[in-house]
């Protein structure tokens, strides 16, 4: 089912198997975009190239919030036991991400904001590293572009924006809906750096975070080529899984049969 | 009080900007093309680092703010207030208000005052589009000197604020020495017969009124009060002068809903004060140019002959 190249790899199971548990039990959430980025978030907290006491991490497309959830769970920001109240009156674990969770510096749910927020924490801190993800769909907003705009002008060489290329999103395919045709291009046409990779091979993913920390005149936007729903067969590349509402107890047992395969 | 006593509110907040960043080197602005219309040329030649212009792009603009503040600095966003708030309203709700950071939001040009320019500048929507968001404060200053007060005030405050500018320059109607505290109103004429309520330099109008009036028979005192704190707002001093009163007029360059009057009528009916209540206001229309803001005061019911006519009506 996955790779085992990096010691992270493990991760990439346990993590799968408690989002899938916090949102069968819940009832609802983002699952498609939140198993296809996870890989990404498993790079960015668990390779220690960044300190997050000192710099910082925006989650822009903020309907990932469960992704961010077990990851923050399993570098200790708050205990699993919290999963178990993802969505339900009172939690800290809102539907979409919310600051007043431990690790977590911004709220977010409305698309395109977090790039711009992300510029801003970059401008203000530049001793430290700003890292962003956005979802391939969440560039339709107008505002990622004017945010691109702006980082490149300020010479944010301490800004990395990963985009969560799965090509899918709430309604069908980025294609259909509206298509971004060559993001990389983009980006370098706003005079941005930009590497693309696999956004489920961990050992690229560490390596080119490597080497997007040292410090340049220029923003970097990492492309991660993604799967939406990312280790569950029936869920892979189907835009029906962007989320979910009471998954049937027989789909959830072959997830995790599959994921613990 | 004639035209030679007119001061710029727009400049009043540039130059007590530039003067509160020379000691306070957490204040940063963030402009949208339109430092000149601010005057903020001073403050971003003396502290090029701490003004950040993002070009015609509002929802950036606020957003950045957000980051910046989330460092820890004091932000200003500076534009018209018909593209912030207006263009970039859900930017400045979540990643502002959502995130409750310290962005100061200030919107010049507000109201019909912005005449020659037309409908499209002269907004009339914005105390509502504020008044609405958990975590925000709104402030409108009635003249030059508050403008200053105000802006000083709010630099030493960390929660997100609205302040509404006006384009031209205005009569200066506040008292030098008195002070501006968030939450409090200030009664600028007292008077016994009738309240009149308002924010902005409109409330020279009410001034006006108010003279003509003290001197028709049988003549009709004013009590007219200042309320440059529309959120959080100082209902208790309202609710003394009803009491004394029982007669209300609310005077806004606001449309009719969500602005103060719909605010102050809640807020009345929610308690045992049913005074006599007319609310002058833009009643669901747009704007049009003009020469002189005079004159669309007069066509939208907010000028003196309307102030003098609603008075005579609630007495």
């Amino acid at each position: 089912m996955f790779q085992f190249g990096s010691p992270l790899d493990y991760l990439k199971k346990d993590l799968r198997l408690d989002l899938l548990d916090m949102i069968y039990q819940s009832g609802s959430g983002h699952i498609g975009g939140s198993l296809s980025s996870l890989d990404v978030l498993i790079s960015v907290y668990h390779s220690d190239i960044f300190d997050f006491t000192k710099d910082h991490f925006v989650l822009s497309a903020g309907h990932l919030a469960c992704g961010l959830y077990t990851v923050l769970a399993s570098k200790n920001y708050f205990p699993k036991s919290k999963f178990s109240t993802y969505t339900s009156f009172n939690s800290i674990l809102q539907g979409h991400i919310y600051a007043g969770v431990p690790g977590v510096e911004y709220s977010s749910g409305s698309l395109g904001q977090g790039l711009s927020f992300a510029t801003g924490l970059a401008l203000g801190d530049p001793k430290h590293t700003t890292i962003c993800l956005t979802s391939d769909g969440e560039h339709q907003e107008g505002q990622v572009w004017e945010a691109a705009m702006f980082a490149n002008k300020y010479k944010l060489g301490n800004l990395i924006n990963i985009v969560d290329c799965n090509s899918f999103q709430i309604d069908g395919s980025t294609d259909d809906i509206m298509p971004l045709k060559n993001l990389a291009a983009k980006y370098i046409q706003f005079g941005w750096t930009v590497f693309t990779v696999d956004g489920h091979d961990i050992n690229q993913l560490v390596k080119i975070l490597k080497q997007s920390r040292k410090n340049i005149d220029y923003p970097i936007c990492i492309i991660a080529k993604t799967i939406l729903g990312k280790g569950i067969s029936f869920m892979e590349n189907n835009y029906k899984y962007h989320d979910i509402k009471n998954l049937d107890q027989k789909s959830y047992l072959q997830a995790k049969d599959e994921l613990n395969r | 009080m004639n035209s030679t006593d007119n001061q710029s509110i727009r400049k009043a907040f540039g130059e007590t900007l530039f003067k509160l960043a020379q000691t306070n080197s957490n204040i940063y602005v963030v402009s949208m093309d339109l430092k000149s219309s601010l005057h903020l040329n001073d403050f971003a030649k003396k502290f090029p680092h701490r003004f950040i212009e993002c070009g015609i792009a509002e929802n950036n603009a606020a957003a950045v703010a957000a980051g910046l503040a989330k460092t820890g600095k004091t932000v200003f966003l500076c534009s018209f207030a018909c593209f912030s708030p207006a263009i970039n309203w859900a930017v400045i709700r979540q990643s502002i208000c959502y995130n409750n950071l310290n962005v100061k939001i200030v919107g010049s040009h507000a109201g019909l005052m912005t005449a020659d320019l037309g409908a499209t500048h002269q907004i009339l929507e914005d105390v509502a589009l504020m008044s609405a968001l958990p975590n925000m404060e709104v402030f409108a200053p009635v003249d030059a000197y508050e403008t200053q007060k105000i802006t000083t005030v709010l630099s030493r405050s960390r929660r997100p604020a609205y302040l509404r500018l006006v384009r031209p320059d205005t009569p200066i109607i506040n008292n030098f020495k008195n002070t501006f505290t968030i939450g409090k109103s200030q009664i600028i004429k007292k008077g016994k017969d009738i309240t009149i309520i308002g924010y902005g330099p409109i409330l020279h109008q009410a001034l006006l009124a108010q003279e003509q009036l003290s001197l028709s028979k049988p003549n009709i005192s004013l009590e007219i009060i200042n309320c440059s704190s529309i959120k959080p707002l100082d209902f208790n001093t309202i609710t003394k002068s009803l009491k004394k009163t029982g007669r209300l007029i609310c005077l806004e360059d606001h449309q009719q809903n969500g602005g103060l009057g719909s605010i102050v009528a809640t807020q009345i009916l929610n308690s045992k004060l049913r005074p006599k209540f007319i609310h002058l206001s833009v009643n669901n229309q747009f704007g049009q140019s003009a020469k002189n803001y005079l004159e669309l005061y007069d066509h939208y019911g907010l000028g003196v002959k309307n102030l003098i006519a609603a008075a005579k009506k609630l007495k």
